[in-house]
C-alpha cells in the first residue's frame, strides 16, 4: 500500500530524532524497523528529505561516511522536532483509531 | 491531512529566506549515487553480483537516476511555486492589515474620504444604468439591434420641411414589397393613453400596441408562452380578434397561469383571445411599456373604409430590419425612390417626400428623444461630479502622505523596497476605493429609483437598478479611481529624499506636493463653478417656464373623461336618443359634482387646451379668407356655463355664458384676445359678428360676440397663445367629446377626485371607464426637460460644493498644522492676530478665485452647447454667472474660515517647543 506523503514525513523525522543520517542511513534504517514492509522507492525517500529540508525541518551538510564516501547527513531542527510531536501525536492516534476499526470483532450491535 | 495544518507557517514563522538555493543539479546526483551505490553494495553483502545488485538497486531507487533526479527537481520547482503564491497572498494580506489600520488611526479622513467616492461612484453607476439602457442597449429582446432602423418621412413643405413617423398601410405595403434594401419591414402604433381593460369598476386603462404579424420576427423576439400572431389573423380582409398580452399583465391579472392560453379577455368593447405572452419587458421598438399586442389590420379598420389605399390617412410607424452590408445613405435613397414611384396621385407633397432610416433611440419627430439628451447631460454631469470626488480625495491622500513622510521614510530605512511600499499605498486608497463601492452600490440604487419614478418615467425598465452590466461598471470605475487617487500620493511618498524626511519630521510641506494639491483644488473650484453655474441657468429656465401666463390654472382644474362601450355607434342616426341621454348624464353630473362640498366650480367642454382642439369653417366680415397665422388657430371650444370660472380664465369685457345660452336659443361667442386683435385690430369687440360652420356653403349664421376673454395657450407653452373662439355646449356642431371640469377646493384635490368619480358612475352605470387627471398633467412632459434640468445641475452642483468645501476644509486645516510653527514664530516676533487669519484666508480665496476664472472660461466656452436647453435665458446670463463665483467665493471662506481662526490661537510658546 502507498504511503501517505505527510506519514514518509514522520516516519523520516522519527528515524532522524536518534542522531544525524544520510539519505541509505535512513532508509536501511527505516528497513530495519519495520521488516521491510514499507513499500517506498529510494528516490521517494530523497525527495521527502530535501522537501524537509526547504520547509526547515530539517538541515543537511556533507560529510563523510564510515566507508569513506561524500554523503548528505540530515538533522532535525528545533522546528522538525516541534512538527515531530505534534503530527506524530496526531499520526499514532489516527493509525490507532484505524488498527481498533480493523481489529473490531463483531458488529457492535 | 495530517501534516497539512503545520507546513504553510514554519518558513514564514521563521522567517526563511524564499529563494532557498536549491540544492545544486551535480550534488543532487552525487547524492542519488551514493545511495544506489550503497544499496548496489548491500545486495552484493546478501550475495547478488554485480551486475544483478546493481539491476535490483535501480529498480527499488524508482527506476533510472535520470528520472529520479528529474522527479525530484520537478517536486522542489512545485513547492517553490507554491511558496512564492502563498507569500503573495500573506503580503496581501498585511499590505490589507497595514492599510486598515492606518486609516483607523485617521476615521475621520477616512469615513469623509469614502462617503466623497460613494457619492461619486454611486451617482455613476446609476446613470450608466440609465444609459446602458437608452443609450446602449435600446428596448429589451431584439436581436442586433443596431440593424434594426425606424423610417422617417420629410416633407418639403412651403412653410419649411416637417420630420415625421407617421405612415399609412401603402407605405407599409410599399417598403415591404419594393424594397431591396431591407430584410424585413413591420408596423406599429402604440396607443399610450390606453385602452379599457375588464369591464365594470374592475375595468383598467392599459397601454397597447398594435403591430403587423412581421414585428416580431423583425424583432427576433420569442413568445414566453403560446404563439404570435399569424398573417392570416393579421390579414387586410379578415383580421381576427387575437392578443398576445405582455408579461407584467399575465402576472397581474392571470398570476402567472398558462391556462391564460385560449382565454378570451375583453379590450375596450371587444373579445380578444389570447394566443401567447410576450417575454419580460418585451416593449417593442420603443421603450415605453404595453401589455397588449393586437394585430394591426384589426386596428386599423376603424381609421378610414379605404384604409389600405389611403396616402392621406397615417396612423402607423415603420420600422425596418437594414440588410447586412447595406449602409444608412444606400436604405434611404431606396426607401424614397420606392415611396415616390408607388405615389400616383398629384399632391406635390407626397411626390417629392424624401424617406430615410434613423436608430431606434430616436422620438416619432425624428430627433434624438428627449431622455436619450437627458441622459447624455446626466452622464456628463456625473463624470464631473466623479472628478471633483476624485480630485478631492487625491489631495487628501496627498496630505495624508506628507503627514506620514517620516514614517515612510523610516520604512525605507529599514530595508522596504520601493514596489513593496508602492503597493502598501495604493492597497490604502484601493480600499477606500472598495469600501467606498459598497456605499456607492446604496447610493446607485437610491439614485436609480429617484432617476426612473421621477426624472425618467415612461419607460419599462426590465432589470433591478443593479443588475451584472451596472456593478461591472462600478467595480471598475472604483479600481480607477483607487488608482487614480492613490498613485500620485503613493510614487511621491515612495520617493522621499530619505535624510531630508527624517530631520524633518512631519514639518515640511514639499513645495512639489503642495503645488499639486493648489492644483487639484483649482480644478474642483472650476468644476464646482460649473455645475453651479449649470444649476442657476436650469433653475433659471424653470422658472420662466413657470412664470408663463397659460391663460388657465392647469393645476386647479381636473378633467374627468368618461368612455362608453361603443355596442351604439354615435354616428348611427338611431342614437340619437342615447346622445341626448349622454348630453343629460353630462348635464347632471357638472349640476351635483358643484353641489359637493370638496368643489369650488365645475363646467363642461367640447375642445380643451392640452387636450383637444376643433376647428371650422369661419368667415368674418373683413376679411376674404382665414390666412395661416404665426398663432396656432382659431380653435373653436363649446363650453357650458362657468367654464371660465374653473378654468381660471380672465374675463375681459362682456359677459361669459349662462344656461340661457343653449341649443336653439341665439348664436353667440366669446372670443380671445388675440383673435380680437388679429381680426378686428382692436380689444372691444362687443356685438360684432362671427359666422362658423362645418362646411363652407354654409356661413351665414352670425354668432354675436358677448364676451372678450384671456389669451389661453393650446398645445404648447413654448408657442404664442391660440385664437379662441368659444360657442355655448349644445349649439356646436361636428364635434365631439365632451370633458367635464372640475375646480377642487385648494386642499382638497384627493378628496373631490374621488368624489366626483362615484358620482359620475352612480349618475350611469353604463359608463365603462372614468379618467381623472389635472391639466397640469397634460402639461408637465412639455416642463420636464428643465425641471431635470434645475433638479440635476442643483444636486450635482451642491453635491460637488459640499464636497469641494469639506475638501478645502480638510486641505487648509491640514496646512494650518503643518505651518503651526512658523505662526508660532511670526507671532512670536510681534505679529497681529488678523495678519494671520489674512494669511491663511489669502491662501485658499486664490486658489478659489483662480478655480472661479478657470470656470468662467469653461462655462462661457461651453454656453453654446446648453444654450438650446434653456428657456428664454442666456447660457452667459451674468446674475447666474455672478452668482455662481459669489457662492463659491463665499463657501471657500467659510471653509477655511475655522482653520484660520485656529491659526490665530496658536500659542508660539508651546509651537517652538514642539518637534
Amino acid at each position: 500500500m502507498p504511503l501517505l506523503k505527510g506519514t514518509l514525513d514522520i516516519l523520516v523525522l522519527k528515524t532522524l530524532s536518534w542522531g544525524p543520517m544520510h539519505a541509505f542511513e535512513i532508509i536501511s534504517w527505516l528497513e530495519a524497523r519495520s521488516g521491510g514492509r514499507l513499500a517506498v522507492a529510494d528516490a521517494a525517500f530523497v525527495q521527502c528529505v530535501h522537501r524537509m529540508e526547504e520547509r526547515g525541518l530539517v538541515t543537511a551538510q556533507w560529510g563523510t561516511t564510515k566507508n569513506d564516501r561524500q554523503a548528505r547527513y540530515y538533522r532535525l531542527t528545533a522546528a522538525g522536532r516541534a512538527h515531530l510531536g505534534t503530527e506524530g501525536r496526531a499520526l499514532s492516534e489516527h493509525v490507532d483509531a484505524i488498527a481498533t476499526v480493523l481489529a473490531a470483532k463483531n458488529a457492535g450491535r | 491531512m495530517i501534516a497539512a495544518p503545520f507546513r504553510q507557517g514554519v518558513r514564514r514563522l521563521f522567517r526563511l529566506a524564499l529563494h532557498l538555493r536549491r540544492l545544486g543539479r551535480a550534488d543532487a546526483r552525487a547524492e542519488l549515487e551514493s545511495v544506489l551505490d550503497a544499496r548496489t553494495e548491500q545486495f552484493i553483502a546478501l550475495g547478488m553480483s554485480r551486475a544483478e545488485a546493481r539491476i535490483e538497486a535501480v529498480h527499488r531507487l524508482g527506476g533510472s537516476i535520470e528520472q529520479a533526479l528529474h522527479d525530484l527537481e520537478r517536486s522542489a520547482e512545485r513547492r517553490e511555486e507554491r511558496m512564492r503564491l502563498r507569500d503573495l497572498f500573506d503580503d496581501l494580506r498585511d499590505d490589507i492589515r497595514f492599510a486598515v489600520r492606518g486609516l483607523r488611526r485617521d476615521k475621520v479622513m477616512a469615513s469623509f474620504i469614502v462617503v466623497t467616492l460613494a457619492l461619486g461612484i454611486g451617482a455613476n453607476a446609476a446613470m450608466f444604468g440609465a444609459a446602458d439602457r437608452l443609450l446602449l442597449r435600446g428596448p429589451e429582446h431584439i436581436v442586433d439591434p443596431s440593424s434594426v432602423m425606424r423610417i422617417y418621412s420629410t416633407r418639403h413643405g412651403p412653410n419649411g420641411d416637417g420630420t415625421g413617423s407617421s405612415f399609412g398601410w401603402v407605405s407599409y405595403d410599399t417598403f415591404k414589397h419594393a424594397t431591396h434594401s431591407f430584410a424585413a419591414v413591420a408596423a406599429y402604433s402604440v396607443n399610450s393613453s390606453g385602452t379599457t381593460f375588464g369591464t365594470g369598476a374592475d375595468a383598467v386603462l392599459i397601454p397597447t400596441g398594435a403591430v403587423t404579424y412581421d414585428l416580431f420576427p423583425l424583432l427576433g423576439v420569442r413568445p414566453l408562452l403560446g404563439r404570435f400572431f399569424t398573417a392570416a389573423e393579421d390579414s387586410p380582409d379578415a383580421p381576427q380578434h387575437v392578443v398576445v398580452i405582455g408579461d407584467a399583465l399575465w402576472v397581474r391579472a392571470f398570476g402567472r397561469d398558462s391556462a391564460v392560453l385560449g382565454r378570451k379577455i375583453r379590450l375596450g368593447d371587444e373579445d380578444y383571445t389570447v394566443v401567447g405572452v410576450a417575454p419580460h419587458s418585451f416593449t417593442g421598438p420603443q421603450l415605453a411599456p404595453v401589455d397588449a399586442w393586437t394585430p394591426m389590420a384589426l386596428r386599423s379598420r376603424g381609421i378610414t373604409d379605404r384604409w389600405t389605399k389611403s396616402w392621406n390617412a397615417q396612423w402607423l410607424r415603420l420600422v425596418a430590419r437594414v440588410k447586412t452590408g447595406v449602409s444608412r445613405e444606400q436604405a434611404s435613397a431606396d426607401a424614397t425612390a420606392a415611396y415616390r414611384s408607388a405615389y400616383a396621385g398629384n399632391d406635390p407633397l407626397f411626390k417629392t417626400t424624401t424617406l430615410d432610416v434613423r436608430p431606434l433611440s430616436f422620438a416619432n419627430n425624428g430627433r434624438e428623444a428627449t431622455e436619450v439628451t437627458i441622459v447624455r447631460w446626466l452622464v456628463g454631469v456625473t463624470v464631473v461630479v466623479l472628478l471633483i470626488a476624485c480630485s478631492n480625495v487625491a489631495n487628501l491622500l496627498l496630505a495624508r502622505a506628507v503627514r506620514r513622510r517620516r514614517e515612510i521614510a523610516v520604512r525605507i530605512a529599514l530595508g522596504a523596497g520601493r514596489g513593496r511600499l508602492t503597493r502598501l499605498l495604493l492597497t490604502e486608497s484601493l480600499l477606500l476605493a472598495a469600501l467606498a463601492t459598497f456605499a456607492g452600490l446604496a447610493v446607485a440604487w437610491a439614485t436609480s429609483i429617484l432617476l426612473r419614478r421621477v426624472l425618467i418615467p415612461g419607460i419599462d425598465w426590465p432589470s433591478a437598478p443593479i443588475d451584472p452590466r451596472v456593478l461591472g461598471v462600478s467595480l471598475a470605475i472604483a479600481m480607477a479611481v483607487g488608482l487614480l487617487t492613490g498613485l500620485a500620493p503613493a510614487l511621491r511618498a515612495s520617493s522621499p529624499d530619505l535624510t531630508a524626511s527624517l530631520k524633518a519630521g512631519a514639518r515640511d510641506g514639499g513645495g512639489q506636493t503642495s503645488r499639486l494639491r493648489g492644483a487639484l483644488m483649482i480644478s474642483q473650484a472650476a468644476l464646482s463653478l460649473v455645475l453651479l453655474t449649470g444649476a442657476g441657468l436650469f433653475v433659471r429656465s424653470l422658472m420662466r417656464v413657470r412664470a408663463i401666463d397659460l391663460g388657465f390654472e392647469p393645476d386647479r382644474v381636473l378633467v374627468v373623461g368618461v368612455r362608453y362601450p361603443a355596442a351604439a355607434r354615435l354616428s348611427d342616426p338611431r342614437a340619437a336618443g342615447e346622445v341626448a341621454r349622454r348630453r343629460s348624464v353630462f348635464a347632471e353630473a357638472v349640476r351635483r359634482a358643484r353641489q359637493l362640498p370638496a368643489v369650488e366650480d365645475a363646467s363642461l367642454s367640447v375642445g380643451l387646451p392640452f387636450e383637444s382642439s376643433f376647428g371650422q369653417e369661419l368667415r368674418i366680415p373683413g376679411w376674404d379668407s382665414i390666412p395661416e397665422f404665426k398663432a396656432p388657430g382659431p380653435h373653436i371650444s363649446a363650453v357650458a356655463p362657468n367654464y371660465f370660472e374653473t378654468l381660471g380664465t380672465r374675463l375681459l369685457e362682456g359677459r361669459t355664458f349662462t344656461a340661457a345660452d343653449r341649443d336653439g336659443s341665439e348664436p353667440v361667442a366669446i372670443v380671445s384676445r388675440a383673435m380680437a386683435r388679429t381680426f378686428w385690430h382692436r380689444d372691444h369687440v362687443l356685438g360684432e359678428c362671427l359666422y362658423w360652420s362645418t362646411s363652407k356653403d354654409s356661413l351665414t349664421t352670425c354668432s354675436r360676440i358677448v364676451g372678450v376673454v384671456a389669451d389661453a395657450h393650446a398645445w404648447g407653452i413654448k408657442e404664442l397663445p391660440a385664437m379662441n373662439y368659444y360657442v355655448p355646449l349644445g349649439q356646436e356642431r361636428g364635434m365631439g367629446g365632451t370633458v367635464l371640469l372640475v375646480r377642487p377646493k385648494p386642499g382638497r384635490e384627493v378628496e373631490a377626485t374621488r368624489m366626483v368619480r362615484s358620482l359620475v358612475l352612480s349618475i350611469d352605470p353604463s359608463i365603462s371607464f372614468v379618467n381623472t387627471a389635472t391639466m397640469q398633467q397634460s402639461i408637465d412632459p412639455q416642463v420636464r426637460p428643465w425641471r431635470l434640468g434645475a433638479a440635476v445641475f442643483t444636486l450635482m452642483g451642491v453635491l460637488a460644493l459640499v464636497v469641494a468645501a469639506v475638501g478645502l476644509y480638510s486641505v487648509m486645516s491640514y496646512l494650518v498644522a503643518q505651518r503651526t510653527r512658523e505662526i508660532g514664530v511670526r507671532l512670536a516676533l510681534g505679529a497681529q492676530a488678523r495678519s494671520i487669519v489674512f494669511l491663511v484666508l489669502r491662501n485658499s480665496v486664490s486658489m478659489a478665485a483662480v478655480g472661479v476664472a478657470i470656470g468662467l472660461v469653461i462655462v462661457l466656452w461651453a454656453g453654446r452647447f446648453i444654450a438650446p436647453l434653456l428657456f428664454d435665458t442666456s447660457p452667459r446670463d451674468m446674475g447666474v454667472l455672478l452668482g455662481g463665483a459669489a457662492t463659491l467665493l463665499a463657501v471657500s471662506v467659510l471653509a477655511s474660515a475655522v482653520p484660520a481662526l485656529r491659526a490665530k490661537r496658536v500659542n508660539p510658546i508651546e509651537a517652538l517647543r514642539s518637534d
